[in-house]
């Protein structure tokens, strides 16, 4: 434990002075921020021409179901190019053996990684969940909080699930580029399929499905996509571990 | 008291025999010089002992614990500079240190001391708040011999620790080496600078395709492999003298200075035991004055390519 606290405070000075944690906290901001503004604002911004574009009036609904969307798929991407490097980089770069000639369990090395990466989206999520928020409510108006963090909460989890397998596979390589590519396949797959008959109720993929729900109001529980995630987001920090720790440095 | 110990310790990569059965016990408090050309297997072996690679087959004991793969048991006794070491650049150099410090449970205060001191030893004082990426390649080898310090280790494994170091740099890093013989660290030294292997190791192995070809005292190797040479020089004219010399049977050759002057000459011989039991009787009895009697030795490059040579033979 003491080790992978030292590892989690260095991890997070990186994110830190790196701008990384900056960088994400800026991108979900504005995301948060440019969603409402576009919707109620696109109408004002479409150039006056001689063909009428009859645009839809655009309800609460719309603008934190497109929010969310954003989030989960934008995030996804960000969550694989930010940790696709988190382990495999520093196997590359000689890093990871200067440290684990310590006494520094290869776990507590993984678990730190995640650990930090989590606290980053974490933060990048509260950030613009916030700024959605306010910019909704000044614009539109009848947004219901607790729909919409615990709808932020799912897709938080859904990101949750993307940098744990992301951060698992980067411990399987020690090309970044290996890493991320399994990732970026496994995911979309997973976002792909979670649409089909049986595996909607239980891959962490309909996870982005069920934030909208949620947040609009009408969200049924979907424990066993629930269940499911929390299971394989605790798996993938001993399974990045099972592998890494046969690897030789 | 053994403090590395290595039973048929073996690695293979895929058909390639990275180090093949080596065999080592290294008393405590040693330096331990670690000679080979490069692929040796000299790395290899140090990955094994610092429990970062996997022994094919064979066994090791460092310290007293078994080598397994991150034995954290092990790594608490350890200090390990590789021979490219990797910092996070992001860092400064005393920041690096207070992290190996951390890593190794020291308290606060001990690790502000610790970091005063080896920054100081390896001259980096004046760099301590700058960024270990902009560290020029000579700075960055010395962080790594400090990092390698932090917990006062009983056994450092050291990969080529002078190679990118000036002359001077090579100097203090070689004396602080030998500063550690005084508190019986027990240092694993790989490196080909040979003359750096001459200076502060006591023991060395020579490593070739895999295989522990020689280990042995520095002064052993070299007596072994001594050029069978004698050289002498007299006040006056020695010319009888080397008459007589030639009639031993020890002696296989007189060769005369170029200017054959006959008070310097060297004596190749061949039984040498005999000869150092006997030319120093013959030099009393034969009245001459002796100005200087030496026995040649082979410096240790002399003796590796020589073992080396007769490997390839």
């Amino acid at each position: 434990m003491a080790s992978f606290l030292v590892l989690l405070k260095k991890e997070l000075k990186y994110q830190v002075r790196t701008y990384r944690l900056l960088t994400m906290v800026a991108v979900f901001f504005i995301f948060g921020l440019a969603t409402p503004l576009l919707f109620h604002y696109l109408p004002e911004l479409m150039p006056e021409s001689e063909i009428q574009i009859q645009l839809p009036q655009f309800t609460t609904t719309d603008v934190v179901n497109e929010y969310l969307d954003t989030v989960g798929q934008i995030g996804m991407i960000a969550t694989i190019l930010v940790a696709m490097s988190a382990v495999a980089r520093e196997r590359e770069l000689g890093t990871a053996a200067m440290t684990l000639s310590k006494p520094v369990g290869s776990g507590a090395f993984i678990a730190a990684k995640l650990a930090s990466l989590a606290l980053v989206f974490i933060a990048g999520i509260i950030i613009g969940a916030l700024g959605c928020y306010l910019y909704t409510m000044v614009l539109y108006g009848d947004l219901k909080p607790e729909n919409f963090f615990t709808a932020n909460l799912v897709i938080g989890l859904y990101l949750l699930f993307c940098l744990a397998f992301t951060v698992m596979c980067s411990s399987f390589f020690k090309s970044q580029l290996a890493a991320g590519g399994l990732a970026l396949v496994c995911l979309i797959s997973l976002t792909v399929s979670s649409g089909l008959p049986i595996i909607k109720d239980y891959s962490p993929g309909a996870l982005m499905a069920w934030s909208r729900e949620i947040a609009s109001g009408a969200g049924s529980n979907h424990w066993g996509v629930l269940i499911v995630s929390l299971v394989l987001i605790a798996l993938t920090v001993p399974a990045g571990w099972q592998v890494f720790k046969r690897k030789e440095l | 008291m053994k403090t590395i110990s290595c039973q048929g310790l073996t690695k293979h990569y895929g058909k390639v025999i990275g180090l093949d059965n080596l065999d080592l016990d290294i008393e405590e408090g040693t330096i331990f010089g670690f000679l080979g050309p490069n692929g040796a297997g000299k790395t290899t072996t140090l990955k094994m002992l610092t429990g970062l690679s996997r022994p094919t087959s064979g066994r090791a004991w460092v310290a007293g614990e078994e080598i397994t793969l991150y034995s954290l048991s092990l790594k608490n006794k350890i200090g390990y500079l590789p021979e490219e070491p990797a910092f996070y650049n992001w860092m400064t150099g005393r920041e690096y240190l207070t992290f190996v410090g951390e890593l190794f449970r020291l308290p606060t205060n001990e690790i502000r001391t610790r970091c005063d001191e080896l920054l100081e030893m390896v001259d980096l004082t004046q760099a301590e708040s700058r960024r270990v990426g902009g560290y020029s390649r000579g700075m960055r080898q010395r962080l790594g011999i400090a990092q390698a310090l932090m917990n006062k280790p009983r056994v450092l494994f050291l990969d080529e620790p002078s190679s990118a170091l000036d002359p001077i740099g090579r100097l203090e890093i070689l004396k602080t080496i030998t500063r550690l013989k005084t508190q019986a660290t027990t240092v694993f030294l790989s490196s080909h600078i040979l003359a750096d292997v001459e200076r502060v190791c006591d023991v060395v192995g020579i490593i070739d395709e895999g295989r522990l070809i020689v280990e042995s005292e520095i002064d052993d190797l070299r007596e072994h492999f001594a050029l069978s040479l004698f050289e002498l020089e007299f006040e006056e004219n020695a010319f009888p003298f080397i008459k007589i010399l030639e009639g031993l049977p020890w002696v296989e050759k007189v060769v005369l200075e170029e200017d054959e002057d006959t008070s310097k000459f060297t004596i190749r011989a061949s039984d040498m035991t005999r000869g150092k039991r006997e030319l120093p009787k013959l030099i009393a009895e034969s009245g001459l004055t002796l100005r200087q009697y030496q026995l040649v030795m082979p410096t240790l490059e002399e003796v590796f390519i020589e073992l080396l040579g007769k490997k390839e033979e």
